[in-house]
């Protein structure tokens, strides 16, 4: 029933409302399976949940709805170990155990002697003429880039034997600095997808590229002027490109270039038209901000956020608490709850419309919002921005409105801050365009029969453009369509011609960086199915013999001086540098291979433009009326490119801890006024165009309003990964509201759709003690009791204070001050509970001595080994860029939704979002929660062979080839950071994956336990060098993959017995501590307790 | 009633319980040797190769340096195989037409590679690492045996887990000093044959910190001492150190020279100056899987 269901792209329902119940008791009885789809949670009501709210106030942490409603039901949940692992039985097929265990009776038999049985004889396949500079088992690194819509993404490319197996930041690009976004990490994936096209076709056949270019060449030659033929392309990201076009357009000046991408910046490029006359990209320098306004400007979020490396680097650096240096200070107002709002000190919670009454009120600064709170809100951010003399920043990006750009213009201009932290540039694309108007224009002269080529490079149209401008229709009156993409997708399939795309690790191109620097794209690997790049289209109406490699190197010669080097000073980009560059062949080639080594081009950056003031009058907010949709991005699949990528599906969002799904997400009093349950299927209406999707409540979203993600909901043309996925939003989105709309309806009645979401999978019981929190809470007295939010409060697992706390007392995670009642009243999150155990009362000893030192050569010591962690949770912003490096480095499988549902997700490390206190406007903390090392770790005590066991160097390392699958040391962990491979997830069979893989790591098979290994296989490899050597590790030399990814630094890991090390400072702080010390299993990673700064008048 | 059993039968049933105890034991038995069998382990067999290279040929007799085709044994955790122009580099100018070269040209004009079968091969799951083992003092032969013995190429040792925790758990069995890794007639030092070895106080990669020789540097020439002590792994850079350190007379005889004549006393002297790390930390699991 799934896969019909599925088959035909619509959303699976639970017919029976309350079955769920049934159903769990149901297994337990005869052990025969269930579909775990029907498997719910415990439900909770409204009434529920606001009977416990009612009345009740001070700090509590909750993790989901259900734990903070508390029923029975869920209690019941929570007697086992693993809610719902253990429910769900192993099969989530029909196949039931019995059937299966007599299948395989005779496996297991030869199965017992396959395991003494000898190996298959291996082949060796040795080069032929093996390249120079390769070193088989050492990997190779190169610098390339990712080019993004928002702009580049300089990486480092490791190379197995040439074939890339990670992506990391170029560390010695200066917007990169080494770090990287979960979008660049997964991009690796997309290399290897399966499913990515693999030749060319002509009407569905497999066809040439040469025929192709042939047919297309002297089509569009026969036009003389180009007249019908259409470009449809993604932002041109390419100098390179752009110049091509410029070259096309001069050859026949009636062909047309229009750029579409369904999330684009339009309301920023509009504000900046009517301000200045023209389109420029705002930078931020936010290392100089002070006060920092996010006007739905999702910064914190990932690259969909232009600039999103440097800026959130220099907030986090700002956000340090540090006694001698003033911390930052961020306000958001924004609808859907963003990481970037609940990292904000303060976020106020606003419909679209009344964002933008915000803003105009901003830009005039006269006060005169109807909601008081929004009122207060603007009152307290416009007296800290004038405070600030200059330095603060109102923030705003692609999903910002035209009100909230034009205010962001003219405060910014204003109060003072062009020029000490806001900069405006030329833009980075190097065609900038208004999306939505081009695309309305282009599918009128579709409609009117003008068009007579259409070439999409890269788009998706039939997928993603705006629902009201029927594109399929005009789509079907043009008479020859070229789809270039790495997918036959929803587009490809319906073209006549489809050519299959080159990754961009397959390809030469070129790209700017947020602050305009030019990254050169090299390809890593040979195009694997001959994949063809938009440089080849536009070459096959120049000179289709000229290779995309060519193309770029003669354009590069624009921007490139050559005798940069022996004149003292590089000369900007202009006709008379490309004129040295050709004149000076040989300084030319050394800029080039220098720009290939380094990853960037050097002299390139934008010089900031001084604009004057903004011309335009701040925009008035317009009225809307009814509930409204807001549209999003989603923070896993941006616009829906990543749809067929397994790493990013599997990704649980941001904030929502949504995996495999998407949601119409509102709040609690939405939900009430419309009668709806959490995990209902609803139909949005807008406009006459209807979707069915499930809701989901989400904590801190402003009433009246709903916001949706776009990016699910692909056909079956998507692929094994993303067909069939949630549902499509574009089905609502207008060319002319594409960030939000008023009036929208909502109809019940349509049944129940049980939504993936892996933040319950962590909530377990933890037996007798924790329940004896509950029934003698020491000083969560009135609480409203939810097992893992009382934990939070009871045992400390969240500890921060205010600035002014923090600098009163600042050991204020360790210590704690009572009233007069005994009751801890600070809101520190202390609990004596929550204290180390002191190491003298312990029973346990240390595994080992840590203390030896060497002595190599004449007075070089060598301290020996003690790994460990610290994870600063000021600085993490849950932007999930280490989960999805961790997926890359430790060849994790991907399980699929129904395993996911069940709490069978593999990935090693999670982002775990606690909320505190009032459910319509809830402060959020985000904690990664990874394996902890801990020195006296209950897995290892538990395990009868020696499984996971304890190094000298004090890491708690795993043995696949030991483990026997009594799953124990899962249960023992309190930190549930283990994770198990109920079946066989890893792929064994498809090719291209296997050349994906981190050879250094074993691809882990069936019933075997799996967890962090502090990246072990790195460790190993730095040690050899240093052993080699006779030296001792420098602090730094190894980077954990979550650690080396981390825009904001948040991560650090190293030696413990060297003082001097990052790790051993941060560890060395006050405000470090362990999560649940009190079990006294000393765990190696630990917390820094994170700080904020609220302004005293909004607190 | 009659007795159903014969009182024979007591006999009988005495028998058989001892015999079903003995079959469990010798199925046992049975089963630990067969693990430990060439037949599984592979120990001594000789696989069909394409080309039935013969390394006694080409290392005893024509005196090939292991390094010239197993080129990234010193930097990198694989040896490597070579490529199919090693062979040409020689097989271009001799033997151009011998039959058993056939697959070798074969590769050379169809840029197809030859296709060895591996005789050393670890289960997947064990990272053994080639540049740690020959930068710390183990010799090739005292894991592949005497090479340049082979004409067929065959596993000299089981490469079982119990045969590398042998090792190291006790490294110093077989220790040999950086400059003799490649010598596959290695012998360890005796009361006939002892080793002399002096460090030379320097920092650096472990090849360059001790110099060693096989004949004694008081009784012969120092200079003769010092010509035939290579300093190892093709480095010369420790022996110069030695000579200009200060405090040496110009010519006179280093004096710190050690005299060894067991294997143990100089595994135990090698561990020491190479910095072999502790027999806890060369057992531990991730040492070899991850």
């Amino acid at each position: 029933m799934n896969e019909t269901l599925k088959a035909t792209g619509l959303p699976m329902y639970k017919q029976e409302a309350d079955s769920s119940a049934t159903l769990r008791k149901d297994n337990q009885k005869d052990g025969v399976a269930q579909v775990v789809n029907t498997i719910a949670p415990a439900k909770m009501t409204l009434a529920e949940v606001r009977a416990k709210l009612d009345g009740k106030s001070g700090k509590r942490y909750w993790k989901s709805l259900d734990e903070l409603a508390d029923t029975p039901a869920f209690q019941e949940l929570m007697q086992e170990e693993f809610p719902r692992q253990a429910s769900a039985g192993e099969w989530v097929d029909a196949v039931s155990r019995r059937g299966f265990l007599k299948v395989m009776g005779a496996s297991f038999a030869l199965a017992g002697l396959a395991g003494c049985t000898k190996q298959p004889d291996e082949p060796i396949f040795p080069y032929v003429k093996q390249p120079e500079d390769l070193v088989l088992g050492k990997p190779m690194y190169f610098a390339t880039a990712h080019p993004f819509p928002t702009g580049a993404i300089p990486v480092l490319v490791k190379s197995d034997a040439f074939r890339p197996i990670k992506l990391e930041g170029n560390p010695e690009h200066p917007i990169a600095k080494g770090k990287s976004d979960a979008f660049t990490q997964a991009s690796l994936l997309d290399l290897y997808d399966p499913d990515r096209s693999q030749f060319p076709r002509f009407r569905g056949e497999q066809a040439d590229f040469d025929k192709f270019q042939e047919g297309f060449a002297k089509a569009v030659a026969a036009t003389k002027t180009g007249e019908g033929v259409v470009f449809l392309s993604e932002t041109i990201t390419s100098p390179t490109l752009a110049g091509q076009w410029k070259q096309v357009q001069a050859k026949y000046p009636q062909a047309k270039l229009v750029q579409y991408e369904p999330v684009n910046n339009d309301a920023g490029r509009a504000a900046s038209k009517a301000a200045f006359g023209d389109y420029y990209d705002t930078q931020y320098k936010l290392e100089d901000a002070d006060v920092i306004l996010a006007l739905d400007a999702d910064f914190l979020g990932g690259i969909g956020f232009p600039g999103f490396l440097p800026m959130s680097a220099a907030w986090a650096a700002r956000h340090r608490f540090d006694k001698d240096k003033p911390m930052n200070r961020l306000y958001a107002v924004e609808t859907m709850p963003t990481v970037t709002g609940f990292k904000a000190e303060h976020r106020l919670a606003l419909k679209p419309s009344e964002i933008d009454a915000f803003a105009s009120a901003l830009a005039g600064g006269s006060a005169t919002l109807a909601n008081p709170e929004a009122q207060k809100f603007l009152t307290a951010v416009l007296a800290d921005i004038k405070k600030s003399g200059g330095r603060f920043a109102v923030v705003v990006g692609p999903g910002s409105s035209l009100a909230a750009q034009s205010a962001a213009l003219t405060v910014n201009a204003a109060q003072g801050a062009v020029g000490k932290t806001v900069f405006y540039t030329e833009t980075v694309a190097p065609l900038p365009s208004e999306h939505a108007a081009d695309i309305k224009a282009l599918v009128a002269e579709m409609n009117a029969g003008k068009v007579q080529w259409l070439v999409m490079l890269g788009v998706n149209p039939l997928y993603n453009a705006p629902a009201d401008l029927n594109f399929e229709d005009a789509f079907n009156k043009v008479p020859n369509t070229v789809h270039l993409g790495s997918h036959v997708d929803e587009t490809g399939f319906y073209s006549t011609w489809h050519i299959n795309k080159a990754h961009y690790l397959e390809s030469w191109t070129d790209a700017r960086v947020y602050d305009g620097t030019i990254s050169i794209v090299q390809p890593m690997i040979e195009p694997l199915y001959a994949g063809k790049s938009a440089h080849d289209v536009f070459q096959t109406l120049l000179d289709p013999s000229v290779s995309a490699y060519s193309v770029v190197l003669a354009h590069a010669k624009t921007y490139m001086t050559g005798g940069a080097a022996a004149s003292g000073g590089a000369k900007a980009a202009g006709t008379d540098a490309a004129a040295s560059a050709v004149a000076a062949g040989s300084s030319f080639e050394q800029a080039w291979r220098k720009a290939l080594h380094d990853g960037w081009v050097a002299n390139t950056a934008f010089a900031p433009k001084t604009l004057g003031a903004p011309k335009s009058a701040p925009v008035a907010a317009a009225a809307v009326s009814g509930i409204e949709i807001s549209f999003k991005p989603d923070s896993s699949l941006y616009d829906g490119r990543y749809g067929n990528n397994g790493w990013l599906q599997e990704l649980p969002k941001q904030v929502t801890s949504m995996s495999w799904d998407n949601a119409a997400l509102m709040n609690m009093d939405l939900m009430g006024k419309l009668g709806i349950e959490e995990n209902e299927a609803i139909e949005l209406t807008l406009n006459g165009r209807k979707i069915i999707t499930p809701v989901l409540m989400s904590p801190g979203h402003p009433n009246d309003a709903v916001t949706v993600h776009l990016g699910q909901g692909r056909r079956a043309e998507a692929g094994r990964v993303g067909a069939g996925v949630g549902f499509n939003a574009y089905a609502l989105r207008t060319a002319d509201q594409p960030l939000s709309a008023g009036g929208l309806t909502v109809a019940r009645g349509h049944g129940l759709y049980d939504l993936c979401v892996t933040k319950v999978h962590n909530i377990e019981h933890r037996g007798a003690y924790a329940q004896r929190d509950l029934e003698h809470p020491e000083s969560d007295k009135d609480g409203t009791y939810s097992m893992a939010g009382h934990e939070a409060m009871e045992r400390s697992i969240i500890r921060y204070a205010t600035y002014a706390e923090a600098m009163k007392n600042p050991d204020f995670a360790h210590t704690g001050t009572k009233d007069s009642n005994g009751t801890l009243v600070n809101k520190v999150g202390y609990n004596p509970q929550g204290e180390e155990v002191p190491h003298e009362d312990s029973f346990f000893p240390d595994n080992w001595r840590y203390d030896h030192v060497a002595v190599v050569g004449a007075g070089t010591e060598v301290l020996q080994n003690k790994w460990g962690m610290s994870i600063d949770l000021n600085s993490c912003v849950g932007c999930n860029a280490c989960v999805v490096s961790c997926y890359a480095e430790n060849n994790i499988a991907v399980v699929g939704r129904e395993q996911t549902k069940i709490g069978r997700i593999m990935q090693w490390m999670r982002i775990d979002t606690y909320f505190e206190g009032d459910l319509h406007a809830p402060v959020a903390h985000f904690q990664p929660m990874l394996c902890q090392h801990c020195e006296s770790a209950g897995c290892e005590q538990v395990c009868p062979v020696g499984a996971t066991v304890h190094t000298p160097e004090g890491i708690n390392t795993m043995v696949y080839n030991r483990c026997v699958g009594t799953r124990y040391c899962s249960n023992n962990c309190p930190y549930k950071v283990r994770r198990f491979n109920f079946l066989l997830y890893s792929d064994y069979d498809t090719e291209s994956l296997k050349f994906m893989r981190n050879p250094d790591v074993t691809v882990r098979s069936r019933g075997v336990m799996e967890k962090c290994s502090y990246c072990i296989q790195r460790i190993e490899a730095v040690k050899i060098e240093a052993d080699k050597n006779n030296r001792a590790i420098e602090d730094g030399e190894i980077l954990t993959a979550c650690q080396q990814a981390c825009p904001t630094d948040a991560i650090v890991f190293g030696n413990m017995n060297d003082p001097k090390s990052r790790v051993m400072q941060r560890k060395a702080e006050e405000r470090d501590y362990q999560v649940l010390a009190d079990l006294n299993y000393r765990p190696r990673t630990t917390y820094t307790a994170g700080v904020i700064n609220p302004n005293a008048e909004l607190a | 009633m009659a007795q159903v059993f014969d009182r024979s039968s007591n006999a009988l049933a005495r028998a058989s319980l001892v015999l079903a105890g003995l079959i469990v034991i010798a199925l046992g038995v049975t089963l630990n040797s067969l693990q430990r069998s060439p037949w599984v382990t592979r120990q001594g067999q000789r696989p069909d190769q394409p080309v039935p290279f013969s390394h006694k040929h080409h290392v005893e007799g024509l005196g090939l340096q292991c390094q010239y085709c197993h080129t990234s044994v010193e930097k990198s955790s694989y040896a490597g195989i070579p490529p199919t122009k090693t062979c040409m580099n020689c097989h271009s100018q001799i033997w151009t037409n011998a039959q058993l070269l056939e697959p070798v040209r074969q590769s050379w004009i169809t840029g197809a590679s030859i296709q060895w079968i591996k005789v050393h091969d670890l289960p997947d799951y064990v990272y053994f690492n080639h540049e740690i083992h020959v930068n710390k003092g183990i010799g090739c032969a005292s894991c592949h045996g005497r090479v340049d013995e082979m004409p067929l190429m065959y596993e000299q040792n089981s490469l079982q887990m119990e045969w590398c925790l042998n090792c190291h758990r006790n490294p110093a069995v077989n220790l040999r000093p950086t400059s003799e890794i490649y010598n596959m007639a290695w012998a360890a030092p005796s009361s006939v044959k002892p080793v002399w070895c002096a460090t030379n106080g320097t920092a650096g990669p472990t090849a360059q910190q001790v110099g060693c020789v096989t004949r004694d540097p008081a009784a012969s020439n120092p200079q003769v001492a010092q010509l035939s002590s290579p300093t190892g792994l093709g480095n010369a850079a420790g022996l110069d150190k030695t000579q200009a350190e200060p405090g040496l007379p110009a010519g006179a005889m280093p004096v710190n020279y050690v005299k060894f004549t067991s294997q143990i006393e100089l595994g135990h002297y090698l561990m020491k100056q190479y910095h072999i790390r502790t027999a806890n930390e060369l057992s531990s699991c991730e040492v070899c899987h991850r």
